[in-house]
């Protein structure tokens, strides 16, 4: 914690700890609402905030969770590289995943914050651009290193002095598939820049520049007290989780281990990524600064500090990664080394953070869930127009929760660290050779039973309308997320391929693939991963899993196999069948 | 002959009747208020409704009008409380309202409830997919309708008496064939149903929007549509045989029968009766910029109104209870911040004021009913700003004792303050709340508060009004003339309103002749629609006021924004025209337009509206001068945000006359509201009975 002389009184620091979520809420906004691609406009899939000069978080807007907390790395990348030194009006743009980038494809806008002559902070925002002109459409997986992943800016100049770089301009404009998208995104990102430089400076205006950042210091120090006296509650010690992750989308089924430590002591916490897969010769790593230690922020964030429990907001600032430390040796696929690739990174951080739930769940059990999907499943769908150009879409499916101490695992939804929109597939449909033939609860298996049961995952179709390509990014086909206090383990996910001329012959496919090609009428079709249950199935009641079957959240087979639960044809519940069932059930298990 | 306005809310029922003739200065106007009945509000209205015409001395038969905001549509949500419904959908996608935007509403939780799917507005159960399909982009149909399908699900809803259904098939924007065929024979099974569809509904783009406004129409309807047939025959009943209208979300009025075939218009009802009582008392001063602030006892909602005219929610930030409604709303922002907000000191050290409330029950500490708490209405009788004598009129009793206990010992202990110091920082807090979401509201989408006056009311907003103001740099602050019954108010005060969409999707910087004449005869089509409601309603054609809107975006973006359409038929040439108006209001809601970019229309939209009579406010007596003896109450010390305590004059607010000053520091006093008047300001009584309080410019 920071000795500031000036004390700045509770009330005034309210007054500015409001002001500033303010900023960055409009900051978000401007930059989503403005732009074109899908990716930014509908899956907010976008970061923006405040910080100071030593590029501490102030605020941040509540976008995607994947991009809070990643933006001071690409401060400190920046500052390594920075071509010349900061001036009023600059405007700067950086990606490289071996300074500080989430990924490559997460450009950063990022502007001095000039105040009195004196640089005194920054003003930035991080947006997932479409295409980067990578080596295949949208997104990659198997490349062979860094310079596949497309451009790649290192702390340049896009804004000098207020001055913009046509010759960048127009370059940029040259090397992606897409530059009606991704240029009127850079625009976006750059009006949302500027415009967090003006409040900051009417900020500054108005409560005096000493204040101001005295209560920024007492506004960071109070969201780590907050999440300190959470891990304080939890028991000193080191407690133990660990998966697997399918392949890394050349190598096929060899799978790679993630197994996380996490020691908690006193009021800190360190997790430890030791033991996990090396690097792998993919884009299947996972950017240290920016990416692996963001999530592990935002597992202990998201579990001891739910929004949906605690009323009081904590400020979204650097006080609350400062009691999280992060190790991953080099080298690992969560710590690669230099020149590997490392745009897919999604999947992996997922499972880091539900295995640090896991990890903790003996100790916190109220405060987690049982195994969520923990995935991503993104898949860019491209080809070209009849005119010559591409068409690029990038579309992230949903997952499913585990099952939870108080509710079941809610169904198909964002989990973890993203929390994106679908895109309407009206809209879709308006505007691609693309056609949605199905979009509801996949029904081919059952989630995790449990006294709450899992959440269901989706099943999703696009039908091909002209030939195209594909890449998908995803995992968990092979180890399905876990059950927890009894509750059954979820399901894994599914990727399929069928021509709609002959729907029956389907082919599976693995989760990732890269540069697929597509007929006319090809179909790709995307299963998610089920949750796991929490708590003993035997104790969900009768009526409840009735319920569930009347909706067809359950089949009558499954009532009675997993929940011990026997319903008559007219699915009225049998009690004496049931509870000879169940009986019959905890005898097997004892 | 005399019109009312009632508006109920959650604690009060409001109530303004305006005798005939007020126009021509010999009309009256009364207000009154009782108790709020939860579990029927119709018989507060009543209650109410006979109270009112009795102070009056207004026989119920010459009652011509009553116009009604009514809470009743939007507690069916809050409540749960709808009718079941039925849904019929395109095979292959039986989960939309399931998976809603597959978005979750908290970013960093993982206990947290998805209100779609644990209260669903159609039960998995009752929503059945019927074989049929129609593709884009022209709405060809690839596979029909099974008729037999639908005879069987209509069988099967039959069956569990389920009494109102809905059709919701994808893209039947581009063709609605297939929903109002299903809907034909949905009918010839179940003929006392409610059936709609999707494409009747709201005839948008954008399929789960759209199909969660069409199943919130069928949750909500019946218990819309019964309590207000329900409150018309009680009406009748009591001899009044007067002409009921209903104030939608949008701030016009709709018939009954418009209100109950379509209850999703009047989610909003409440609050924007009161911004449109705002903006009536901004036009009675000859005001056009406005910020109308509604301080209640748990919340405060707060719009801008730039140039005399509501702004209309963009549709994408449309919904109630986290159900999208695409039904077009007032765009004003609820925040959590009231006279009950209660001011505590987290386990973090922070001192926070919010969003939790005493509410009504047990209320704030002073009020004696339990509450121990204090809350922003406790800091201001600390501060002696709420005299307990004058309290609601004498009505209910307070105890300025209670409150300064509470913040002793919640507030001082734990924040080493004095007692005067922790009921400032109470008000400075909540203050500053409700100011970021006034700039949010109007810095942030390019409105300059410089230009705009203030307008205060609900119970607790005067109070607020100048700190407020002074913090965004609104020029002065109005308070209206009955500022605790102002939705009321707003009530008599606005126009018959209709609104008719279709999405028709055209480039239009593109667009060839053919493109253009689509266009035309759509919205000649929304424009016939739109008059014929109107005229079924009795508005003869000279009397209808018609807005064509065409909701447009740039190519590839995803949010549309509204562009106004010229007078006569769009051409190839006057497209300039709404094109430009697109671009400025691009401009101004991001502070960007991307003047060589293509615009795509997404959405047309023709808004009907016709005048039923403005209130005419009585105006107040002549008079002159300042700080007139007798309306003097008396004088007691009062403590000002500037921390400095005064002996501090009270004035009756209804014995001032037009022209007449106040100086700061002093208070004004009516029945239902306290008007702070700071050192430094003063306050001036309009001919219309408003109050202006400005800062006094330094000499």
């Amino acid at each position: 914690m920071t000795a500031n002389k000036t004390e700045v009184d509770p009330i005034t620091l309210q007054v500015i700890g409001g002001a500033l979520h303010t900023i960055a809420k409009e900051m978000g906004h401007v930059l989503y609402r403005m732009s074109y691609s899908s990716i930014i406009r509908e899956s907010e899939d976008l970061g923006a905030g405040l910080f100071d000069r030593n590029f501490n978080t102030l605020c941040e807007s509540d976008s995607t969770p994947m991009h809070i907390g990643s933006i001071p790395a690409y401060l400190r990348g920046i500052d390594k590289t920075l071509h010349d030194p900061w001036q009023p009006g600059d405007i700067v743009i950086h990606n490289h995943p071996y300074y500080g980038a989430s990924h490559s494809p997460d450009i950063a806008a990022v502007a001095p914050v000039f105040y009195e002559g004196e640089l005194v902070g920054f003003s930035a925002n991080t947006a997932h651009h479409v295409d980067i002109g990578a080596a295949t459409p949208g997104l990659i997986i198997d490349v062979p290193d860094v310079f596949a992943e497309g451009m790649l800016f290192k702390g340049v100049k896009l804004y000098e002095g207020g001055v913009l770089n046509r010759a960048l301009w127009q370059f940029i404009e040259t090397n992606t598939r897409v530059p009606g998208q991704v240029m009127g995104d850079i625009e976006a990102q750059v009006a949302s820049a500027e415009l967090g430089v003006k409040r900051f400076v009417e900020l500054l205006d108005q409560h005096g520049k000493d204040v101001v950042f005295a209560a920024t210091e007492q506004l960071m120090d109070y969201s780590e007290r907050m999440l300190r006296r959470q891990i304080a509650a939890i028991p000193d010690g080191e407690y133990r989780a660990e998966g697997f992750l399918d392949d890394d989308g050349r190598n096929r089924k060899e799978p790679l281990p993630v197994k996380v430590a996490v020691r908690i002591e006193g009021d800190s916490a360190e997790v430890d990524l030791t033991g996990s897969s090396p690097q792998v010769p993919t884009a299947f790593n996972v950017p240290f600064e920016g990416s692996t230690k963001v999530a592990c922020f935002f597992a202990f964030r998201a579990l001891l500090l739910d929004s949906a429990t605690i009323t009081e907001h904590v400020p979204q600032n650097e006080g609350s990664f400062r009691p999280i430390k992060v190790t991953a040796p080099k080298g690992t696929i969560f710590n690669p080394e230099y020149p590997a690739a490392a745009e897919a990174r999604f999947n992996q951080i997922q499972r880091v953070v539900d295995c640090i739930a896991k990890a903790l769940s003996p100790v916190i059990p109220d405060k987690v869930t049982a195994g969520s999907s923990a995935d991503v499943s993104a898949i860019a769908y491209s080809g070209v127009r009849p005119d010559g150009n591409y068409w690029v879409f990038i579309e992230v499916n949903e997952g499913a929760c585990g099952g939870r101490p108080y509710s079941d695992g809610p169904d198909t939804i964002e989990e973890l660290m993203r929390n994106t929109r679908n895109n309407p597939i009206e809209d879709l449909g308006m505007h691609l050779p693309l056609l949605c033939d199905r979009y509801e609860l996949r029904d081919d298996v059952m989630p995790g039973a449990g006294r709450h049961r899992g959440g269901i995952g989706v099943i999703k179709v696009q039908r091909y309308l002209t030939p195209g390509f594909l890449t998908h990014e995803a995992d968990r086909h092979d180890d399905p997320p876990w059950g927890f206090r009894g509750g059954t383990t979820g399901k894994g996910g599914r990727l399929i391929k069928y021509n709609v001329a002959d729907p029956e012959r389907i082919e599976d496919l693995p989760a990732k693939i890269h540069g697929l090609r597509n007929q006319t009428g090809d179909c790709i079709g995307f299963l998610g991963p089920c949750g796991g249950g929490y708590g003993d199935p035997l104790e969900r009641p009768a009526e409840q899993v009735r319920e569930d079957v009347l909706d067809d959240f359950c089949t009558r087979e499954h009532a009675y196999q997993a929940y011990g639960v026997v319903l008559t044809e007219a699915l009225e519940i049998d009690l004496a069948a049931t509870e000879a069932r169940r009986a019959e059930i905890s005898k097997q298990v004892a | 002959m005399a019109r009312i306005g009632v508006d109920v809310g959650g604690t009060f029922t409001d109530l303004i009747l305006e005798t005939d003739g007020a126009a021509n200065g010999g009309g009256r106007v009364f207000v009154h208020k009782v108790p709020s009945t939860p579990e029927d509000q119709s018989r507060g209205v009543i209650q109410g409704v006979l109270e009112i015409c009795a102070e009056a001395g207004v026989g119920l038969g010459d009652i011509e009008q009553i116009v009604h905001g009514t809470t009743i549509a939007t507690n069916t949500v809050i409540e749960y409380s709808g009718a079941e419904v039925g849904m019929l959908t395109t095979r292959g996608f039986r989960d939309i309202l399931h998976m809603a935007r597959h978005k979750r509403p908290h970013n960093f939780s993982v206990q947290f409830d998805v209100p779609w799917q644990s209260r669903p507005l159609v039960k998995r159960r009752n929503r059945i997919p019927i074989t049929e399909r129609i593709l884009p982009p022209d709405g060809r149909i690839e596979v029909a309708l099974d008729e037999d399908e639908v005879r069987a699900a209509a069988e099967l809803l039959k069956s569990r008496e389920v009494g109102s259904v809905i059709v919701c098939f994808l893209f039947a924007f581009l063709n609605d064939a297939h929903e109002l065929r299903a809907k034909e024979i949905v009918k010839e099974v179940v003929p006392d149903a409610y059936v709609g569809c999707s494409s009747e509904v709201v005839d948008v783009i954008r399929e789960y929007e759209r199909f969660s406004t069409a199943a919130m129409n069928a949750f909500i309807g019946p218990r819309t549509s019964y309590y207000l047939n329900n409150l018309a025959t009680a009406l009748q009943e009591n001899g009044v045989d007067a002409q009921i209208r209903v104030m939608q979300s949008n701030g016009g009025v709709t018939t009954l029968a418009g209100a109950a075939e379509r209850p999703v218009t009047i989610l909003m009802s409440g609050p924007a009766g009161g911004v449109v009582g705002g903006q009536w008392a901004g036009d009675m001063s000859g005001v056009r910029n406005l910020i109308t602030v509604d301080i209640g006892g748990t919340s405060a909602d707060i719009s801008v109104v730039p140039d005399g005219k509501v702004r209309i929610m963009n549709p994408r930030d449309t919904q109630v209870g986290g159900y999208p409604i695409l039904a077009p709303m007032i765009d004003l922002s609820t925040i959590g911040a009231g006279g009950g907000s209660i001011a505590y000191v987290d386990d973090g050290g922070a001192f926070r004021v919010g969003p939790r409330s005493a509410g009504a029950e047990p209320g704030p500490a002073c009020y004696g009913r339990g509450g121990t708490e204090p809350t922003v209405t406790d800091a201001q009788v600390v501060l002696g700003r709420l005299d307990p004598e004058q309290f609601l009129g004498g009505g209910l009793e307070i105890d300025p004792a209670r409150s300064r206990k509470a913040l002793e010992d919640n507030l001082c202990g734990r924040l080493d303050m004095s007692l005067e110091e922790a009921a400032l920082g109470v008000i400075r807090v909540i203050n500053s709340n409700m100011s970021l979401a006034i700039r949010a509201n109007s810095v942030a989408k390019g409105v300059d508060p410089r230009d705009y006056a203030l307008v205060a009311f609900g119970g607790a907003g005067p109070l607020h009004g100048t700190a407020l103001a002074r913090s965004v740099f609104a020029r002065e602050v109005i308070v209206p003339p009955a500022p605790g019954i102002n939705a009321a108010t707003g009530l008599l005060a606005t126009d018959m309103s209709y609104e008719f969409t279709r999405s028709v999707l055209c480039v239009l910087t593109q667009a060839s002749q053919d493109e253009i004449d689509t266009l035309n005869e759509q919205t000649d089509a929304l424009v016939r629609r739109a008059q014929e409601a109107l005229a079924a309603d009795g508005v003869a054609p000279e009397h209808q006021r018609l807005v064509k809107i065409a909701e447009c975006r740039y190519q590839g973006q995803g949010f549309e924004l509204r562009g106004t359409m010229p007078d006569g038929p769009l051409t190839l040439d006057n497209r300039a025209e709404l094109l430009a108006s697109f671009h400025e209001r691009h401009r101004q809601d991001y502070g960007h337009a991307f003047e060589d970019q293509e615009v795509e229309v997404i959405t047309l939209r023709v808004v009907a509206s016709a005048g039923i009579g403005a209130l005419s406010w009585p105006e107040a007596p002549q008079g002159g001068g300042r700080n007139p003896e007798d309306a003097l109450l008396y004088r007691r010390a009062t403590t000002f945000d500037d921390g400095r305590t005064y002996e501090t004059p009270r004035f009756d607010r209804s014995k001032l006359k037009a022209g007449q000053h106040i100086d700061g520091p002093a208070i004004v006093i009516q029945t239902d509201s306290t008007t702070l008047v700071p050192p430094g300001y003063e306050a001036m009584v309009a001919p219309s009975g408003n109050l202006h309080v400005r800062e006094v410019a330094e000499s």
